[in-house]
């Protein structure tokens, strides 16, 4: 499966005054201000592709992976009680695998299952990742939200460095 | 909630009970040292924190306060027991049992000199640390794992990673008891396997400092230290371990807790009776995770005092090792008695007053040692334990973050901060320099006004001045 590097190099999101959110491009994501974390917003036009996003958010945040990395498929089916917790979940998943196994996605694609989510994850090794960030090791429950709005659905959520 | 804050002198906030609240907030901090920017929640979350059933007193903010989940970061609540008090894993955080400990080096700054450079490329070829470099220690299986949940520091010491005087400057004696590793899930185990002895990455750290100004003589001496005298200082907690307990006893207390009639204005605050099956289970894992904790402190420090050895020709004592993110049961007077409290500190420091029966003999004299990391580029504190502090003998735990890293990374850049530590004489050795940008030293409040404010509300007594010299980051 091919790779393809989702961390923007030089991480605009952090440099950049925001032109684009919810309302101005279909889907995205970008870090917003928190004093001691790391908080990422995402959206796209629907709840999936935006819990995808912000995986993308969350990992571009701290590490850029090399586009040539030799990657592994990785799949599991998940469910939570609600959006917000389904997104916890989602996320948390990445950061078990990182610390478990030593790995990181290089993409990802979410989409739904009766009651629950599926996710595909192109995984690429850590090991191979430049470090441009505080690493993530948890999520917290503090200011969850996913929601749809009327551009589609977007989210908000703050990760424990 | 709105919340309604009125001066109480000039060291301290009052936030009056109103709504929900069980209890008043206090802050002890000056307005300087009050969180200015726009959206911060910290002072909100102090209110949050003092609606937790059982809660007594106050729901206290230290000095450093800055904006956590939950509870804000330099929190302090104490519930009572035998009230249907409740514990919250958010009040500890997910770092479980973070905390720094101090060691003192056999040499002075002017003799370390020439030799610091090579000391710190030992150390950062030695010391595990930022994305994905493993531990230390490479476990023989989950056996080994479950040994260190429940022997903590004392395990790694009868391993060799350490002497046996060591247990005796750790909080707890290096281990804390009624660890319970069947509460401890199968992801927090896979997540700890192979990070036993590694910093971690954002503030944690292990930095190489000189004492630069001695306050308290007898105490300092007591304590080991003198000007001009090198330490070692490591700040890092229980690594994807902690963090997965946390999550993992959050999520099973929120399920639970309407059964227990509780509601709370902030799911992170999720709660149960300490005296209850969810409690218990979660104070179990929690002790697993300090014992981790401390057990991951110890490999770091065994490792940095051998490099020292090497290259200078001697080790490093262990001055202390303490928390700032724990809840303990302990006794404290309330309502004309004592009364068994839980009491948690998020980002706050344990700070026993002179004379209690928790410290080891060497020290018992003079006060618990409590450390205040600063920043890279500034300067680090000793404090000690001091009589008559409200705040259930809790101080603060560093300088307290007042930039977002977001912030940091806008108005600092590398090349500017290589220029401001290589000016100050600082050594850095970061795993990322793009990282190491969101520690740049304005992106924290003034260590110095810091502990100033927590000396006022009577929160510690400062006894040495420590400056940095080289810093390993992650």
């Amino acid at each position: 499966m091919p790779c393809r590097d989702v961390s923007p190099p030089d991480r605009p999101d952090l440099r950049t005054p925001m032109t684009t959110g919810p309302g101005h491009s279909p889907h995205g994501h970008r870090s917003v201000p928190h004093t001691g974390d790391l908080r990422v917003e995402a959206w796209a036009p629907t709840r999936e592709e935006c819990i995808a996003e912000a995986v993308r958010g969350m990992v571009g945040s701290f590490a850029d992976l090399p586009s040539d990395a030799s990657c592994v498929a990785r799949e599991c089916v998940v469910a939570a009680g609600d959006d917000g917790r389904l997104l916890v979940v989602v996320l948390e998943e990445v950061i078990y695998r990182m610390d478990a196994a030593g790995e990181l996605p290089v993409d990802v694609t979410v989409t739904p299952e009766p009651g629950d989510v599926r996710v595909r994850f192109t995984m690429a090794d850590s090991s191979t990742a430049t470090q441009t960030g505080a690493v993530p090791k948890a999520v917290a429950l503090h200011g969850l939200r996913l929601a749809q709005d009327a551009h589609g659905w977007a989210c908000q959520v703050t990760l424990d460095v | 909630m709105d919340i309604r804050i009125v001066t109480d002198g000039p060291w301290r906030f009052r936030i009056e009970q109103i709504g929900a609240m069980r209890v008043p907030g206090v802050v002890l901090a000056p307005r300087e040292l009050l969180p200015d920017e726009s959206g911060d929640q910290a002072l909100q979350q102090v209110a949050h924190v003092a609606t937790l059933p059982g809660i007594v007193r106050a729901s206290y903010a230290m000095p450093d306060i800055h904006w956590g989940y939950g509870f804000p970061i330099g929190g302090v609540a104490a519930t009572e027991v035998a009230g249907g008090g409740v514990i919250s894993p958010g009040g500890v955080g997910f770092d479980i049992s973070c905390g720094v400990r101090l060691l003192t080096a056999h040499v002075d700054r002017t003799a370390l000199l020439h030799r610091l450079p090579a000391l710190m490329d030992r150390l950062d070829g030695l010391i595990p640390r930022g994305l994905g470099r493993g531990g230390l220690w490479h476990l023989t299986g989950r056996p080994q794992l479950q040994e260190i949940l429940l022997g903590g520091a004392r395990y790694a010491v009868e391993q060799g990673h350490g002497v046996a005087r060591d247990l005796e400057r750790c909080e707890d004696y290096g281990a804390v008891g009624d660890a319970d590793p069947t509460q401890v899930g199968e992801r927090a185990l896979d997540r700890g396997a192979g990070q036993v002895g590694s910093l971690g990455s954002a503030n944690h750290f292990l930095e190489i400092q000189a004492v630069d100004t001695v306050y308290d003589e007898a105490c300092a001496r007591a304590f080991g230290l003198c000007p001009g005298l090198v330490c070692v200082m490591i700040h890092c907690g229980s690594r994807g371990l902690g963090h997965q307990i946390c999550s993992d006893h959050v999520r099973a207390m929120d399920a639970v807790m309407r059964r227990y009639g509780i509601d709370v204005p902030d799911p992170q605050l999720a709660c149960a009776p300490v005296d209850s099956a969810e409690g218990r289970a979660y104070l179990g894992a929690m002790a697993a995770a300090a014992n981790y904790a401390r057990a991951n402190r110890q490999l770091l420090a065994d490792a940095a005092s051998r490099a020292f050895l090497q290259l200078t020709g001697s080790g490093l004592d262990l001055l202390y090792d303490v928390s700032h993110n724990l809840a303990k049961l302990e006794t404290h007077p309330h309502d004309g008695a004592r009364a068994l409290l839980c009491v948690h500190r998020k980002g706050a420091t344990r700070a026993l007053p002179p004379g209690h029966a928790d410290l080891p003999d060497a020290l018992r004299r003079f006060g618990q040692p409590v450390f205040v990391p600063g920043t890279m580029g500034t300067a680090s504190y000793v404090m000690t334990g001091s009589t008559g502090n409200r705040a259930f003998d809790s101080c603060c735990h560093g300088a307290g973050r007042v930039w977002s890293r977001h912030r940091a990374h806008r108005e600092t850049s590398v090349r500017q901060l290589r220029h401001e530590l290589a000016g100050a004489g600082v050594a850095v050795r970061p795993a990322s320099w793009r990282s190491v940008i969101e520690e740049a030293p304005e992106a924290y409040k003034d260590v110095d006004a810091v502990v100033r404010a927590s000396e006022h509300n009577d929160l510690g007594r400062l006894v040495a001045r420590l400056v940095p010299l080289g810093v390993l980051k992650g």
